[in-house]
């Protein structure tokens, strides 16, 4: 310890840890952490999307999802594959990191595209229990946070954090409680309210790490006011493959491949 | 009340058919009076119920008349920072195909926002379909309708639907039913709704929306938002609240409320004079009775206070029914009146939403009553004068209806020469004003009119019976305010006919005219057989297709809708000036020096209807101001033709400067002009041959079928007429039989002597007839002479406020000439009883006296 190099390297160690300890009660660092790592250049998986209403009452979807970019700054497409009603309806999700996400719906038997607009995100993602904004995706620095402890979702051990949305951010939801899982940095559980009320909470479950990456293969979005839930399941996930910038555009929605 | 009960029950029940006469004048009178006004008002308020409820929670409405703005117009609306919601509308008319339906309302919106400002609450479907916008807007088919409208029709979810669209006839299918209420309730539920995008396609909208409906921001101010809109959207854009919509149709109704006006106040003087007719009898028969109670000392006061309370009481229950009768006449008149609504919307309000004002109810009973007061005060002023030593005289012929009288022919003089300074002054208030003396002067008249006229009448009726005739001359000379009653009821009724009757012909000579000299295309090529209907457009493309049809000389795309000028939905017809000019021989009434049709075709003017620019106070030189998407455009008018294609009016604007403001190059109907020599219906196959496959909404209508149809719609307008002779008739009816009882009354000794001294009862039967045919010719004069004037107001009437179109005076002839056997027949039916009733008429009774 008398050594001078020995002793710098034990500050520096203390320091670090102090570091990383402090860093793991900060709520915006957590969230920043899960995101960084989440980070893929590219996403593409098959889902399968289950409404089930207040009566019990069940209607299947099926879609393909690609994704090409990452948190906040990414484009997403969104193609319907069942049944065979909506069978090639797209959509094109433009998502900035510094405002809200363009949206685009393209029709095939109206062989046309509609602008979503930022008014109508807060409506129901076609009948599911999604608004348009729960799929856009959540930048870290759209949002201010506050750790509000620690909670326990599905035995596994959460930091329990309230998002609210930056002076810049649109959204539907006055706040939002997120559950970020301390061993994975996976998110657990979101809770949306609007003002004070509770009004949907999606579940993530069913965890596996893909090519490194901690992914919920199975999200269920409980619509509180409804009492309605829809679970969508991830299947063939696959993350950084190659994906071409211009199949993410208007005109590719009206030449769909 | 004892007086009443005492006197005038015991009178009431012993003459109930009489009794039931006096209240049927209020009846008639009350019922055209509420029924015109129950009509106008339900029509108006179905239509701002329809606003509201097809508004649903939106503040504010952003348009630009009919003619629409393209998509990119909403995300500017969007961006701004007041607008909460703001979403596009299309609105379109559809012939729904199912028997008796007619016409369905389709609103096109966009299922992705839309209910955050409408609430279709759907009651029956596949939840997962119904509930999920992306069926519905993945399937361009998809179309919701009303509970009422399934109902009707006996539609389910999964039901087809067919509908006349702009590709065709086209099935949609039902995959959703509204419940009862709100919105549904709208045109009695003929309203369906649809994907916009959808409707733009099916209804060849391009990529345009009508209209563009929003809320604002919760604690944002309405007005300031608007403030905010208009400044981002420009002049060209109308931002108003949903109501104004309601105002628009208020103005197009101020003009029929006029007519309505008129009419009513026509109906309540001749329910007047029916009343006053039916009290002269009642007074004349309880002669011996007011006799009594004035020798048992009832004063003067009392007698005619208990006339005017009777008068009052049948006043009340000749209100009532004629309330319950007006509405039911509302009921069938609202169809027609609603038809104005179709022009706005293209779908009719249906009857069944007719409901009557209170504050209207209680106008019309006090109306009512009051009506029948001021009737009955002249007899009761009668019946209090009435000298008991001689009413108590039994077959004492007392004249208790005085000869006519000097004062009054000065008043009728004194009410002229106002009438006459009223139309010289000349301004609305005033002309109107002129018009009503008019009236009261001509009524004034009319006792001494009926003088002069029966005493013109007595040779020829000595003529045609010596005996007889004299007698009913005489009947008539010796008490003229008798018959003046039945008279000024008959004269105010065939008046009407004439001058509605000589407006209506007029207004279809001229339509005629400008048909013939006008619209002069071989073919109309449009999207429906009405050809007003503007919900199906065509592209200009198509116009230059048809050109190129052997046989096609040339083609003119025609563009109509309406825009508000000065408040006033005015029809914007945009065409080809140099066409228009080489083909239409328009009625020039005034023009620019430099040519009307060349500064319209520079953009440096328009050409203006001339009922436009009468209703509008506007000449040549004068400026429109138009409101266009490209912004706000004046324009001087530099042209004023004849034409019939709107009663608001119709301006007409180049094409090319249209395509620039309003950047649309639709049109709706495509005028086609055949080569010389070529049979146009031979053009009407080739083009259907060609075109018709890939435009299975195009319609290829000849000259004939588009005259065939305005003129049946014109046609309609004659119907007036005939309801207002049938009216004429009733009333003939009811005045002579009335008359002739009063008549038959007052001569009970004269008619006794005339069988004591051997007069055959056919004789009295032919006096009493040859009575009534000359009371029914009295009538028959006096009201074809105040027809002629009354003609003379109704045309004015029609130039200055309602259509706009200065009609020539022509007395209608025809008119006239059917009226005399209808009225002579009426007047000697109604003699039937009367003459009946006086040949039985005990002798011994009626020589008491003697």
């Amino acid at each position: 310890m008398n050594d001078p190099q020995t002793r710098l390297k034990c500050v520096l160690l203390v320091v670090f840890a102090m570091v990383t300890l402090l860093a793991a009660d900060d709520p915006r660092q957590i969230v920043g952490e899960s995101e960084r790592r989440t980070n893929a250049s590219s996403e593409r998986y098959e889902g399968l999307l289950r409404v089930i209403d207040a009566k019990g009452k069940i209607a299947d979807k099926r879609w393909m999802f690609m994704r090409l970019g990452s948190h906040g700054n990414s484009k997403a497409l969104l193609r319907f594959t069942e049944p065979a009603e909506v069978k090639g309806v797209t959509l094109l999700i433009v998502n900035h990191p510094d405002r809200a996400s363009d949206q685009w719906m393209w029709t095939p038997a109206l062989q046309r595209e509609r602008r979503i607009a930022l008014q109508d995100r807060s409506t129901r993602f076609f009948g599911t229990d999604f608004s348009f904004e729960d799929l856009e995706e959540r930048d870290v620095d759209q949002f201010e946070y506050r750790l509000l402890g620690e909670q326990a979702i599905d035995g596994a051990v959460c930091w329990r954090i309230e998002s609210t949305p930056a002076a810049k951010k649109i959204s539907q939801y006055t706040r939002s409680e997120v559950w970020i899982r301390k061993d994975t940095y996976a998110f657990a559980q979101v809770e949306n309210f609007v003002k004070g009320d509770l009004v949907r909470r999606l579940k993530h479950s069913d965890f596996v790490q893909l090519q490194g990456i901690w992914t919920a293969r199975n999200l269920e979005m409980t619509d509180l006011r409804r009492n309605s839930r829809t679970i969508l399941t991830l299947e063939k996930v696959q993350y950084n493959i190659p994906l071409r910038e211009e199949d993410f555009t208007i005109q590719a929605l009206r030449n769909p491949l | 009340m004892r007086l009443l009960r005492l006197i005038s029950w015991p009178y009431l029940r012993k003459h109930a058919l009489r009794s039931l006469l006096t209240v049927v004048g209020i009846v008639l009178g009350v019922a055209v009076f509420v029924a015109m006004h129950t009509a106008n008002q339900a029509v108006f308020f179905g239509f701002e119920r329809t606003v509201d409820r097809i508004a649903g929670a939106a503040q504010l409405q952003v348009s630009t008349g009919e003619a629409g703005f393209p998509e990119e117009v909403l995300e500017r609306v969007q961006a701004v920072p007041e607008v909460q919601i703001a979403v596009p509308v299309i609105e379109a008319a559809a012939a729904t195909r199912l028997a008796g339906q007619g016409n369905i309302l389709i609103l096109g919106v966009d299922m992705t926002g839309d209910r955050g400002l409408r609430d279709y609450d759907l009651e029956s479907g596949d939840e997962a379909v119904i509930d999920d916008p992306l069926v519905f807007l993945a399937q361009p088919d998809s179309i919701i309708v009303t509970k009422e409208f399934a109902d009707r029709n006996h539609l389910s979810v999964g039901s087809q639907l067919p509908l006349s669209t702009m590709v065709g006839d086209k099935a949609f299918r039902v995959r959703g039913i509204m419940r009862s209420g709100g919105l549904t309730s709208a045109f009695g539920g003929n309203l369906a709704v649809m994907d916009i995008y959808a409707a733009e396609q099916v209804f060849g909208r391009g990529r345009r929306f009508d209209r563009i409906d929003l809320k604002v921001k919760e604690g944002v101010p309405v007005d300031r938002a608007r403030a905010a809109l208009q400044q981002a959207l420009g002049v060209g854009f109308d931002v108003e609240s949903p109501s104004a919509r309601g105002q628009q149709l208020e103005s197009t109704l101020a003009v029929y409320a006029i007519t309505m006006n008129v009419s009513s106040v026509f109906a309540l003087f001749i329910g007047m004079f029916i009343i006053y007719n039916s009290f002269s009898i009642a007074v004349t028969q309880r002669r011996s009775e007011i006799g009594v109670l004035r020798a048992l000392g009832a004063p003067r006061r009392q007698i005619r206070d208990l006339f005017l309370v009777e008068s009052a009481i049948s006043g009340l229950l000749g209100s009532v029914a004629g309330i319950a009768l007006g509405i039911v006449m509302a009921r069938a008149m609202v169809g027609s009146i609603s038809s104005m609504l179709e022009g706005i919307y293209g779908v009719a309000e249906r009857a069944d939403e007719v409901s009557a004002d209170p504050r209207l109810l209680g106008t019309a009973l006090a109306v009512g009553v009051l009506t029948s007061m001021l009737a009955a005060w002249l007899p009761a002023r009668s019946a209090a004068r009435v000298d008991p030593v001689q009413a108590l005289q039994k077959g004492r012929y007392q004249v208790l209806t005085a000869g006519e009288s000097r004062a009054r022919r000065v008043a009728a003089a004194i009410l002229t020469a106002a009438a006459l300074a009223c139309l010289w002054i000349g301004t609305s208030l005033w002309f109107y004003a002129g018009y009503v003396l008019t009236v009261l002067a001509a009524l004034l008249l009319v006792p001494a009119a009926s003088l002069w006229s029966a005493r013109a009448l007595r040779p020829l009726l000595k003529w045609i019976r010596p005996v007889e005739g004299s007698l009913a001359a005489d009947s008539l000379i010796q008490s003229p305010r008798r018959t003046s009653g039945a008279v000024a009821a008959l004269m105010l009724s065939l008046a009407q006919v004439i001058g509605l009757g000589g407006v209506g012909r007029e207004s279809y000579n001229s339509i005629v005219d400008w048909l013939d000299t006008a619209l002069n295309p071989d073919l109309f090529i449009s999207g429906s057989q009405n050809l007003s209907d503007r919900t199906f457009r065509f592209p200009k493309s198509l116009g230059d297709e048809i050109a190129t049809v052997p046989g096609v000389s040339e083609v003119q795309p025609v563009r109509s809708f309406r825009v508000p000028v000065k408040g006033t939905p005015t029809l914007l017809v945009v065409i080809e000036m140099a066409s228009f000019e080489k083909r239409g021989h328009r009625a020039m009434v005034a023009e620019d020096s430099r040519g009307m049709y060349r500064l319209t075709e520079a953009g440096q003017g328009v050409i203006v209807s001339d009922n436009f620019a009468r209703l509008q106070r506007m000449e040549i030189g004068d400026r429109v101001d138009l409101a266009t998407p490209a912004g706000r455009i004046t324009l001087p008018i530099v042209g004023i033709i004849t034409d019939w294609s709107d009663q608001q009016g119709s301006i007409f604007l180049d094409r090319a400067l249209y395509e620039r403001q309003w950047g649309d190059d639709t049109a709706n109907v495509f005028r086609v002009y055949a080569a010389p020599g070529t049979d146009p219906r031979v053009v009407r196959r080739r083009i259907l041959e060609r075109i018709g496959p890939s435009q299975p909404r195009m319609l290829v209508l000849t000259n004939k079928e588009v005259r065939d149809w305005v003129l049946k719609l014109t046609g309609q307008w004659l119907q007036l007429t005939y309801s207002q002779v049938f009216i004429a008739v009733l009333v003939a009816v009811l005045g002579i039989v009335n008359t002739l009882t009063v008549s038959i009354i007052d001569r009970k000794r004269e008619l006794g002597v005339l069988r004591a001294v051997g007069g055959f009862r056919r004789q009295i039967r032919q006096t009493v007839w040859m009575e009534a045919v000359a009371i029914g010719v009295v009538g028959l004069a006096l009201g074809l002479l105040f027809g002629a004037v009354n003609l003379y107001f109704l045309l004015q009437i029609t130039s200055r406020d309602l259509s706009g179109m200065s009609l020539p005076y022509r007395f209608p002839i025809s008119i006239a000439l059917m009226l005399f056997p209808t009225i002579l027949a009426a007047a000697l039916l109604s003699a039937l009883w009367p003459a009946e009733s006086a040949v039985r008429t005990s002798l011994v009774e009626a020589l008491e006296y003697e």
